[in-house]
């Protein structure tokens, strides 16, 4: 009990005062340790629990295909998906090239088979040939997955005449060398698999954004009307949209609210007429310039919305999660929240 | 002042720093002072309050409908016979909202111990596994339940964003919860996440403290749990008296902090008008 209990808290406590205090003490063996050491601890202790993580998945995943369990053929993707990754990263290089030392007595035919594997013409490929020297020789830029496949490269440049030899990618170079297994891995199927998860965002923040802008009560009226003004103010139509035409399209908005707060046609018409009149004459007394009045013209609207409402909301929440935080981190360095221990 | 021994700690430790400071103050950034202060100060509120709490003075908090709503989508996920799917998001035990989001976890995996209802964890970091793993254990065995609980009830999907994201849409489509809980820190999957969730008709209940995830969350989810809602979430289901004495304080603050704003304006105000020669800012700007 000593050792699940009183131990964690007891280093909770002290890193947690350490880290707290080591950002008002100019020290530099503190320093160290707030900066450096302790996220290297946790980076170390994180490396080896990524083994627990995939062993776990692994297990999973195999008794998901000894047990027959539903859709357990997707348990088979998952695996070999893990053990080919594992296999590229680990156990194969996966990038091997050929080096031209000398094209030989027959540098003709040497240029063919170098065109073949660069794709380039055989002209450009004599050139290339022709700028090989002592201490410089010609790699080709075509990278091999395995032995196999460069070997035989390599042996028809060597049956050729020319002096060629293979050079594989040293371990570690061999994920981020262009063209390689690995990265080929990374770059045609990882990437592309990721993307489309994200792109799929396109389309949910389309089916979100309709539900939250259903206009069901003042707010989602409110966010609508909102998510209206900035969207075309960030659009170049929107600069197009004069401030004069808004100022009519809120009269008429106007007209809209005294309607269904007094259900009054006449008071309604009143305000409708009155606000088309009170527009038009500052119209024609201003010249109806494009952007004025400012807080009509979109652009310089939804920049206020963005700059002013949006920021204080956001400002709000970030205080609120600031003191949550602080609060969170008080109560574990004075031992008083003990869930993460399971009391 | 009834809590002697409360201000008998406070008042040595700010005569403690004033011996120090008196004494040249060595290794101690001077232009971070204000916010020393500042930490002091709060800490001191929510030690005072928590104190409070523990003396068995009534704390009135306010009630938040995310945090009733927890029992109830156990429940409902109970009645409908399907499992409760957890998600202590995509981040690892270094960020507090994980650790508030596996501190929750705890008090949901009660629930199910209670109802018997199936519970699925699939997390993105082998350290929250290892930590979720033990508080659905603990949980399990207080609810006096140890025979519910398998160890594969938190598993592991993966590190990545997008993989993990592409996992759990995978679970809720095949194993349709009833209950989708979303806690802790959360990136540009969260939409990918709830609006899954929505399209099986689960009901979901979100937290997190990342800002920009929120407006999503609360479009998608049927409940969310803003900011320091979420950090307060584990008191207000654990009852604990300590722990709601700390949100209370917390609240305190919040006071506290928009007077200090209102004062600071005031004299922010007051120094552009040249009627006095201090510029609070100063003091106030993180150094």
């Amino acid at each position: 009990m000593f050792w699940k209990r009183q131990i964690p808290i007891a280093i909770v406590a002290l890193v947690g005062t350490l880290t707290l205090f080591g950002w008002f003490v100019d020290q530099p063996d503190i320093k160290s340790f707030v900066d450096d050491d302790a996220t290297q601890w946790y980076d170390i202790l994180a490396s080896f629990a990524i083994f627990l993580g995939a062993l776990n998945l692994l297990k999973l995943q195999f008794q998901k295909i000894i047990k027959r369990k539903r859709n357990w053929q997707y348990s088979i993707f998952a695996i070999g998906g893990f053990f080919f990754a594992f296999t590229v990263g680990f156990l194969m290089r996966g990038a091997y090239t050929v080096n031209i030392n000398s094209a030989g007595d027959n540098p003709n035919a040497v240029a063919q088979i170098v065109a073949g594997e660069i794709g380039g013409s055989i002209e450009a490929s004599e050139v290339l040939l022709g700028l090989i020297e002592e201490e410089a020789p010609l790699m080709l830029e075509k990278v091999h997955f395995t032995g196999k496949s460069v070997n035989e490269a390599a042996n028809q440049l060597i049956e050729s005449g020319a002096d060629a030899e293979v050079i594989p990618a040293s371990w570690g170079a061999h994920l981020t060398k262009k063209d390689s297994l690995f990265n080929w891995m990374f770059f045609k199927i990882f990437t592309p698999l990721s993307a489309t998860m994200f792109a799929l965002l396109a389309f949910l923040v389309a089916s979100a954004a309709y539900r939250a802008f259903r206009i069901r009560n003042f707010e989602a009226t409110l966010l609508l009307v909102s998510g209206i003004i900035i969207m075309l103010g960030r659009v170049p139509i929107g600069s197009k949209i004069s401030s004069w035409f808004v100022l009519y399209i809120f009269v008429l908005l106007s007209g809209i609210v005294v309607n269904s707060w007094k259900n009054n046609r006449i008071l309604t018409f009143s305000t409708v007429g009155l606000g088309v009149i009170l527009v038009t004459i500052a119209g024609f007394y201003m010249g109806w310039p494009i952007d004025k009045p400012a807080f009509a013209y979109l652009p310089s609207l939804q920049e206020w919305i963005y700059l002013v409402p949006n920021i204080a909301g956001a400002r709000a929440i970030m205080i609120g999660i600031g003191l949550g935080v602080f609060a969170t981190s008080i109560r574990y360095i004075l031992g008083i929240e003990k869930s993460y221990i399971g009391e | 002042m009834n809590d002697k021994k409360f201000w008998f700690t406070f008042g040595g430790i700010l005569i403690a720093f004033i011996i120090y400071w008196l004494l040249g103050h060595p290794h101690f950034i001077v232009e971070r002072v204000a916010m020393f202060y500042a930490i002091l100060l709060s800490a001191a509120t929510l030690i005072y309050f928590i104190n409070k709490a523990k003396r068995g003075e009534e704390i009135y908090l306010r009630t938040i409908p995310g945090l009733k709503a927890f029992e109830e989508a156990v429940g409902r996920s109970t009645e409908m016979g399907k499992p409760v799917l957890y998600v202590p998001g995509i981040q690892d035990m270094d960020q507090v909202e994980t650790v508030a989001g596996v501190i929750i976890l705890g008090h949901v995996a009660k629930m199910t111990a209670q109802y018997e209802t199936p519970l699925n964890v699939p997390v993105a970091r082998s350290i929250v596994m290892k930590a979720a793993r033990e508080s659905v254990r603990e949980a399990y065995i207080m609810q006096g339940r140890p025979d519910l609980f398998h160890e594969d009830m938190v598993h592991y999907l993966t590190d990545d964003q997008f993989a993990y994201a592409a996992g759990v849409n995978g679970i809720m489509m095949r194993e349709k919860p009833a209950a989708v809980f979303y806690q802790g820190k959360f990136y540009a999957e969260s939409l990918i996440l709830a609006e899954t969730g929505n399209s099986i008709g689960a009901i979901q209940i979100a937290g997190t403290a990342s800002p920009a995830q929120i407006p999503f969350f609360v479009t998608a989810c049927d409940y969310t749990l803003i900011g320091e809602e979420f950090f307060a979430a584990s008191a207000y289901l654990s009852k604990d008296p300590q722990l709601l004495g700390g949100v209370k304080g917390s609240d305190i603050l919040k006071v506290m902090m928009i007077g200090v704003i209102i004062l600071s304006i005031v004299l922010r105000l007051f120094n552009d008008l040249g009627w006095i020669n201090f510029d609070i800012l100063k003091y106030l700007t993180i150094q």
